[in-house]
């Protein structure tokens, strides 16, 4: 029996999993590739040419010449995997050749399934092949059994490479992806991250064969008598004194470890939420790896943020222009822009810079901040709305300044913007301040690179706008006078009368319209909720003594009970429909699932509703919603309130 | 499978025309009395040392390439060829302009007519050229053998047996582009639209009048691995020579232009095979025949990045052995070559088996 298992945990497509090829059970990510060590590597072969001397299972290219007879059908075991056959280079035709490789390969299914199940074989998805063509083609071959598709990278990361990354979006969740062709180390962190579960190590021999040493940034060309850099691998230990016949068995083994290592560290990456950060670092690898991310970022961009959790890292480095984009990141600008609703009590809006010490109200300069809101707008402060500037998230209401990754992000802080953050901090300031009333006064209390966004989208606003820091830094006793005489003016001109302060129901509401949509603040707190606690702490939401939500500073997320999750279930979203009239267990599996909101990340809040149709639970999400429907086995959900009874 | 091979050969027919595009337009028009080349060059001739003239006639071009299936995949012979056919006093002319470069040459001699395409076709030569042309090496008792080269649907009883009758006792080779001797390998990576048994009844033909064959055996298709490529030219020189051809000529692809092979080199999907698979095809070739059929190998562009290459270091000294070898037959030379590369080669032969990504 072969067959692919996902298991718990995201980054992006990137996931773990189990290849079960017999007996053997080969944990992915994994590497694939000609060698046998005791490395966790499945070996590959060619039928009747190359069969791997390895007892382990290992895959099986199956060339498009042979008419495989039955004493060759012996080489085959009943663990193997087979490569179906296909021609290289094929699909360069054009015209549907793409397609009838696939085509072809479906023949060849039906020839062979008489004798090898259909989950050991994997298709080899053609250079170039229209999406329609790909996508029937997958429905068919995954009514079969197969589970397993590869795709070819020439090494170039142009368009070919770009190619087969965002065809790979096209495979059904369950499927195994196999990266095959020249694929050098420095791309692995990448190609893991956009959901290749088994990559080809082929490289490290093509290299050692042209006495090249890989490193995970580029290649060191090994000649006799030079200088070489060092390496702490066994095999290069005796570099120096090697004679030329070991030396390309040397240089394998040292391929090899890179291989591994880089693999190994992609998956701490993974297991800690840094693995888009992982793969920013390559883009330094080259200007290659630079435009490829880019490309993907903008070309597989729903595909990457549909699988990228809505909780990460406690600490987020973005650290250059590859993180404008990044899913966590564009999806924060998106959210607030669509979902972020400013109170209507609000009668100034005021700009701040952001801190480097995050949240930001735990800075030094943001307490001065709001200080000297304080002393001057006392008992009507709830008045104001305090919006945050920073890059690359645009910015960050104060409200949600614990939400991630605004409460983690870390940005080198230099006070000089691109062009390119500045415009998408100014187009997010545009967006944000027109959902306010026209007679609110925005005071700018900003300077350096903050004042350009502000300056930038100053002709797009049409509130008035006072400035209040352009000579001197923010924090500076100037500007913080300049911004304290403001204020106290403003209370009398605009006649500002006292008010109770808002902040916990402005938390609450803030965050579960960015959490589950708009509206759904109102829905959870209503006008007769009763909020308790502390905004650093926790915050727990009542309606009629009974608890509906609470909030939780740590992770700047709100957790529902089962109150809150009826209240909130006629919105419509974040629901998974199960096949059974309630839970049992602490998790719900996705065999378990009959439909699931496709809005579901990893790591939502969602609601449960049983085949009735009826709220039965709330818990967190562990996949994505496509994938609850699409999957047979895996943890879907962690519950955490259920009905109880049965 | 039948359904989707027709499909697969039809979108390579289509691609050959494309490839082909306005090149059949383009050709220059050339002097319809010159031969496009003539070269002579030393040879063996039986067991003497004798002088080769080979001709290559100006003619309109292969048939195949002309029409509607657009030619063979590697195949720009058709751009040699002139924009009209030459007559068949044209044709005659070529032929003596040729012919002068022996005027003071000795016996023994060897003629090889090339044409680009078929010397057989009577479309393409006159059959008044082509008497007159054989007629008047029956008549030069210097010439002691003659190659003819085309295609199989030519080579008929009739068309034989004027060859032989006209020749008398001369020894007579058929060159044919066998190319492979897999009709999957010959119809999609190439295009040639004959199969074996064509190839098969023109040996026999041949044979009848004790005609020999010389196979031209395609190294490297397109569409094809490495080690694909080299297995399938080791097979079709087993079978050729099973076949009783009585000579072997091995081609490794070159990339031609405005054939479909260059369209994919541009495009990094294709390689001209390593000269270590050329040693490897005829050193199985030499040890198949054990010495009994002539192999031959005059690699075209060799060493360059359009011609069967390998790292650029050693392709000097493999292309003199592969030189070497089909004048003398000794396998020998191939013994003593060593490279870097050969691990390199090693690695294309596994890795594009299993990835199907042409190592350029
Ligand atoms: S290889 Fe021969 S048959 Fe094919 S197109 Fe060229 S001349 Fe014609
Ligand atoms: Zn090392
Ligand atoms: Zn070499």
């Amino acid at each position: 029996m072969t067959e692919f298992r996902i298991g718990r945990g995201h980054d992006g497509p990137a996931r773990i999993g189990e290849y079960i090829m017999g007996t053997e059970v080969y944990t992915t990510p994994i590497l694939t590739g000609p060698i046998f060590t005791e490395n966790p590597i499945i070996p590959y072969g060619t039928i009747g040419r190359v069969t791997s001397n390895s007892l382990k299972p290992c895959f099986l290219a199956y060339p498009f010449e042979l008419q495989i007879d039955e004493s060759e059908k012996e080489g085959i075991r009943e663990t193997d995997s087979i490569l179906l056959p296909s021609l290289p280079s094929f699909s360069a035709l054009g015209d549907g050749a793409g397609a009838l490789m696939l085509k072809h390969q479906m023949d060849a299914l039906d020839e062979l399934q008489t004798t090898i199940e259909p989950t050991r074989m994997v298709i080899r998805i053609p250079d170039e092949i229209d999406q329609e063509a790909l996508t029937s083609s997958l429905t068919d071959f995954h009514s079969k059994g197969v589970r397993a598709a590869a795709f070819v990278f020439d090494g170039l990361l142009g368009d070919q490479d770009l190619n087969s990354i965002v065809q790979r979006k096209h495979l059904p969740m369950s499927w195994l992806a196999l990266a095959l062709g020249r694929i050098t180390p420095g791309t692995i962190p990448l190609l893991y991250y956009v959901g290749f579960d088994i990559i080809d190590i082929g490289h490290a021999c093509e290299a050692a064969a042209k006495h090249q040493r890989l490193w995970h940034n580029g290649t060191e060309s090994i000649q006799s008598g030079q200088q070489y850099r060092y390496c702490p691998c066994a095999s290069c230990q005796t570099l120096q004194d090697i004679d030329s016949s070991q030396l390309v068995d040397a240089l394998l083994n040292h391929n090899v470890n890179i291989y591994v290592s880089i693999l190994s560290e992609s998956q701490n990456a993974m297991a800690s939420g840094r693995l888009r950060w992982l793969v920013e670092s390559t883009t330094h690898n080259s200007p290659a790896h630079a435009s490829a991310l880019r490309r993907i970022d903008r070309n597989a961009y729903s595909f990457i943020e549909e699988f990228t959790p809505s909780t990460g890292a406690s600490n987020l480095p973005l650290i250059g222009p590859e993180s404008y984009n990044a899913p966590a990141v564009r999806r924060f600008r998106e959210y607030i822009a669509s979902r972020y609703k400013p109170p209507t009590y609000k009668k100034i809006a005021l700009l701040l810079p952001c801190s480097a010490r995050k949240p930001y109200s735990d800075s030094k300069s943001h307490r001065r901040f709001l200080e000297t809101i304080e002393t001057s707008f006392s008992s009507a402060t709830s008045q104001i709305a305090q919006i945050i500037l920073t890059s690359p998230l645009g910015l960050v209401p104060r409200e949600l300044e614990r939400m991630f990754p605004a409460a983690s992000y870390d940005i080198p802080v230099t006070g000089e913007w691109d062009r390119e953050e500045t415009n998408l901090a100014a187009d997010a300031l545009i967006t944000h301040l027109n959902k306010f009333a026209s007679d609110v006064v925005i005071i700018a209390h900003v300077s350096g690179g903050y004042l350009d966004i502000v300056r930038t989208a100053e002709s797009r606003i049409s509130q008035s706008i006072i400035y209040t820091s352009v000579d001197a830094s923010p924090t500076s006793w100037e500007s913080r006078e300049a911004l304290q005489e403001t204020l106290i003016d403003l209370k009398d001109i605009l006649s500002i009368k006292p008010s109770r302060p808002q902040e916990l129901e402005e938390i609450i509401r803030s965050t579960a319209d960015f959490q589950f949509g708009p509206g759904a603040g109102e829905v959870l707190v209503p006008e007769n909720a009763r909020l308790t606690g502390k905004s650093y702490r926790q915050i727990l939401c009542r309606v009629d003594r009974e608890q509906i939500c609470s909030f939780v500073a740590d992770t700047g997320l709100l957790s529902l009970t089962l109150d809150g999750a009826r209240l909130l279930a006629p919105l419509n979203r974040y629901w998974v429909r199960l096949d059974a009239p309630s839970v049992k267990g602490g998790s719900i599996f996705a065999v378990g699932v009959r439909e699931a909101d496709v809005a579901i990340r990893p790591g939502d809040e969602v609601i449960i509703l049983n085949d009735q149709g009826e709220v039965t639970a709330a818990g967190r999400s562990e996949m994505s919603g496509r994938e609850m429907c699409e999957l047979d086995r895996g943890r879907a959900v962690s519950v955490r309130h259920k009905l109880e009874g049965d | 499978m039948d359904l989707i091979y027709g499909q697969i050969r039809d979108a390579v027919r289509h691609a050959s025309v494309r490839a082909r595009g306005e090149s059949i337009e383009r050709r220059r028009s050339k002097s319809p009395t010159k031969p496009s080349a003539a070269w002579t060059a030393p040879c063996r001739i039986g067991s003497s040392q004798g002088t080769a003239l080979s001709i290559v006639l100006s003619s309109i071009g292969c048939t195949h390439a002309r029409s509607e299936e657009g030619g063979c995949t590697m195949c720009s012979y058709l751009l040699d060829g002139a924009s009209r056919n030459p007559t068949a006093e044209e044709f005659f002319l070529q032929f003596q302009t040729a012919m002068r470069k022996l005027e003071k040459v000795g016996a023994p001699l060897s003629i090889k007519i090339y044409t680009s395409g078929s010397f057989l076709d009577p479309d393409e030569i006159p059959v008044d050229s082509r008497y007159q042309i054989l007629k008047t090496i029956s008549e030069d008792d210097r010439i002691k053998e003659v190659v003819l080269e085309s295609r199989p649907e030519f080579v008929t009883e009739a068309v034989i047996t004027e060859v032989r009758e006209l020749l008398g006792n001369r020894s007579v080779e058929l060159g044919i582009g066998l190319e492979s001797s897999s009709d999957f390998v010959r119809s999609i990576c190439i295009n040639k639209n004959f199969n074996l048994d064509s190839f098969r009844e023109s040996v026999v033909v041949g044979k009848r009048h004790d005609i020999g064959t010389r196979a031209y055996v395609l190294l490297k298709p397109p569409f094809m691995t490495e080690r694909s490529a080299l297995l399938d030219a080791q097979k079709t020189v087993t079978d050729a020579i099973s076949l009783g051809t009585t000579t072997i000529s091995l081609n490794p692809v070159n990339v031609q232009r405005n054939t479909l092979v260059e369209s994919l080199w541009e495009k990094g999907k294709y390689r001209p095979p390593w000269l270590w698979s050329v040693v490897e095809v005829l050193r199985h070739a030499y040890s198949v025949s054990g010495g009994a059929v002539n192999i031959v190998c005059d690699p075209v562009a060799a060493g360059k990045n359009r011609g069967t290459h390998n790292c650029g270091n050693c392709d000097s000294s493999i292309v003199d052995s592969i030189r070497t070898f089909s004048l003398n037959q000794d396998v020998s030379v191939f013994d003593d070559l060593n490279c870097e590369c050969r691990e390199l080669w090693n690695h294309v032969l596994e890795h594009e088996d299993v990835s199907l990504q042409i190592h350029t």
